[in-house]
């Protein structure tokens, strides 16, 4: 039982990080993206490619998982996002960024190969560690880590409370003079480096998979709704909550419910409190 | 009235016309449609069998062909994706008008393909596992190369009960149409032999950790696990589970058990001993430590082909193995029904007795679609992968 909830917890922080790199897109663009999940997957695949296939130290696979999500976040804000929002205010983001995720799911299948493949050690410790083990603490303890940097991010510095001006009111922030473009631009390369970080902390649970992406767009997207869209500790709560309800889930009535009460879960709090648990409501004055 | 003097001239054009025909048959080639989720998930066996599949049509062909008919051979990935595998078996049977389909390659695309394929007529090998795919009434041309998953398991379920002599079994499934549907058949099979497994799970593919699982397991008294899943991730982590946990309990069943992924993703290489995996007498050492003729000839073919360098074969043999006899058993159809005519070739492989192949002996019968025979099934030992092939567990 215990093993469970501490993997429940471990499955969960990788739901939460891939929520908080969608509430980063989402609080400059307004665009739910289909890639999110494919961020934590380049992480894993880059940080497994350089550490155990190019024999590189871990702080170089770091690198590497961050910078190639960075990478592919810019890549989706230039391809699937910019010339999108610019035409239509139509919900075609979605179509776009779901061909971007194929493609770049696709391209690392044909590249990495479809079986999953083996994460390296990455702090020397013995496998009969148990529930002490690296695999489960290590995206724990980014998840919270992230959740807590982007708070300290949004409050303390310039850049941050641009962000939250974009995410208020882009058109009003515009007005004050703020480069939406540039902005929206960074926080799609700072998304991409967050995801990037989360595959990596989480490769050793994960492996190092190219068809974990969309697993991780849906269950991020459930943790988000599930916490509320734009609170970084809804989508903390949120990645939690689901990856514990999964494991419990699995543990009393077996794999075969699990994704029919995760998503049950998103039903009832969408039908309770649509704006999430920790979500702001919508308020529109008339 | 007849005229004498007309007769050679009839004669002369009735040769012709013959002649005609015989060579529009020579240049007639004989299409073989090859659905191969040679990309996505599960590649790893189509590419192999892809490679045994372009050796025979080669060979074939360099030999003058089937009756002076060429081999053209028209591949379509489906990516593993059972509904491309749909459009594509369409798209071979109604507009390419292929004499033959091979495949699909995994059992969810043919659930989808096979009828599509059976509508059109065309005649379908299948190298799909699962028992739905073949039925001599709903779709008459589908005949099956591979073993059955009910052989698989029967295999398992042998090693078990009658060679270890173990019968507290432990089976865990995937929540994939594949793990449910066997994690099923194989409790039937277990309860028919007297056994009532005493722990059955269903777990997600991707779960990350199956401690839980295997503990409850250990509590419930299981003496064996028989894991029926084709997913190598999940099966890794079993296995993980299982060497953290210190438990040297027997592990019996699918043949993802010995996939050589498996070897990289555990934690350390002792995790895979004393693991057994359903698999084939075609790609067994016996116990001169040789491999039967036919095998050992048809790697030293296709060696160079599949091990750069001329080296050790790193794949599982077994799929090379039947993709070459797929195009072989359409050279016996082709030969044994005198040309491509779909119900003569019907007729022709329903009286197919001991077709010998490389992966196995074939006999089909008009009320038994099953080629594969049970002898040719054997318990492998997993972590004995060499060369493509295995050694037998005892």
């Amino acid at each position: 039982m215990l093993s469970a909830l501490v993997a429940g917890l471990a499955t969960g922080a990788v739901f939460a990080a891939t929520a908080l790199a969608y509430n980063v897109m989402f609080s400059t663009s307004k665009v739910l993206s289909v890639t999110t999940g494919h961020l934590p997957m380049l992480g894993g695949v880059a940080g497994a490619y350089v550490i155990a296939g190019l024999g590189l130290p871990w702080w170089l696979g770091l690198l590497a998982a961050m910078g190639t999500g960075a990478l592919f976040g810019l890549l989706t804000e230039l391809v699937a996002i910019r010339r999108v929002l610019a035409r239509s205010d139509e919900h075609l983001w979605l179509l776009s960024t779901l061909a971007l995720a194929t493609m770049v799911q696709q391209a690392v299948g044909l590249w990495w190969g479809t079986e999953p493949r083996p994460f390296p050690r990455l702090i020397p410790q013995d496998f009969s560690a148990g529930l002490a083990d690296q695999k489960f603490w290590l995206p724990i303890a980014l998840a919270v880590a992230m959740a807590g940097g982007l708070e300290l991010f949004y409050s303390r510095t310039m850049a941050g409370k641009l962000f939250v001006a974009m995410s208020e009111d882009a058109f009003a922030a515009r007005a004050r003079g703020i480069p939406t473009d540039r902005i929206r631009v960074a926080s799609y390369a700072l998304a991409g480096a967050l995801g990037g970080l989360a595959g990596f902390a989480a490769g050793q649970l994960t492996f190092a998979y190219f068809a974990l992406g969309l697993t991780l767009t849906l269950n991020g997207f459930i943790a988000l709704a599930v916490g509320g869209l734009g609170s970084n500790v809804g989508a903390l709560i949120g990645g939690f909550a689901l990856g514990l309800l999964n494991a419990l889930a699995s543990y009393w009535f077996g794999g075969e419910y699990q994704q029919t009460i995760a998503v049950g879960l998103l039903m009832v709090v969408l039908l309770v409190k649509p704006e999430g648990l920790l979500g702001s409501k919508q308020v529109r004055p008339v | 009235m007849f005229h004498l003097s007309r007769l050679p001239r009839k004669l002369a054009a009735s040769l012709a016309l013959a002649c005609i025909a015989t060579l529009a048959q020579a240049n007639d080639v004989i299409r073989i449609g090859w659905l191969s989720s040679l990309t996505g998930p599960l590649s790893s066996a189509a590419q192999a069998e892809n490679q045994g599949v372009q050796l025979a049509v080669a060979e074939i062909n360099a030999a003058g062909g089937i009756n002076g008919r060429k081999l053209e051979l028209l591949t379509r990935d489906t990516a593993g994706d059972p509904t491309k595998a749909v459009n594509l078996a369409q798209q071979l049977a109604f507009s390419e008008k292929v004499h033959f389909i091979i495949g699909p390659v995994n059992s969810g695309e043919g659930l989808g393909a096979t009828p599509v394929i059976a509508r059109a007529g065309v005649p379908n090998l299948v190298i799909g596992a699962l028992e739905e795919l073949t039925d001599p009434v709903k779709y008459p041309r589908a005949f099956r190369l591979i073993n059955t998953n009910r052989q698989w398991i029967s295999t398992a379920n042998n090693y078990a009960l009658k060679t270890l002599k173990r019968s507290r079994i432990a089976l865990i499934g995937d929540t994939t149409g594949y793990g449910t549907a066997s994690a099923k058949t194989a409790t039937e099979m277990l309860e028919a032999a007297g056994v009532k497994p005493v722990y059955t799970v269903l777990v997600d593919p991707n779960k990350t950790d199956l401690t839980d699982e295997l503990a409850k397991a250990r509590a419930a008294g299981a003496d064996v696990i028989m894991p029926w899943s084709a997913a190598t991730g999940l099966v890794g982590r079993l296995l993980n589970a299982r060497g953290d946990m210190g438990w040297n309990v027997p592990v019996v069943g699918h043949t993802a058990l010995m996939a050589p992924q498996i070897r990289k993703l555990l934690n350390k290489p002792e995790y895979w001993e004393n693991v057994v995996a359903a698999g084939y007498a075609s790609t067994t050492f016996g116990a001169d430590g040789k491999l039967p003729p036919a095998t050992a000839a048809l790697m030293e073919k296709v060696r160079s082909r599949i091990a750069p360098g001329g080296g050790e074969i790193e794949l599982l043999f077994w799929w090379v193995a039947m993709g070459y006899d797929c195009v072989k058993v359409i050279e016996h159809a082709v030969k044994a029904a005198g040309g491509t005519d779909p119900a003569a070739i019907q007729k022709a492989l329903e009286n197919t007795r001991e077709l010998r192949g490389v992966f196995a002996n074939y006999s089909w019968s008009p009320t038994d679609r099953n080629g594969f025979p049970d002898g040719d099934m054997v318990p492998n030992i997993a972590n004995t992968l060499r060369d493509g092939a295995f050694k037998l567990a005892r």
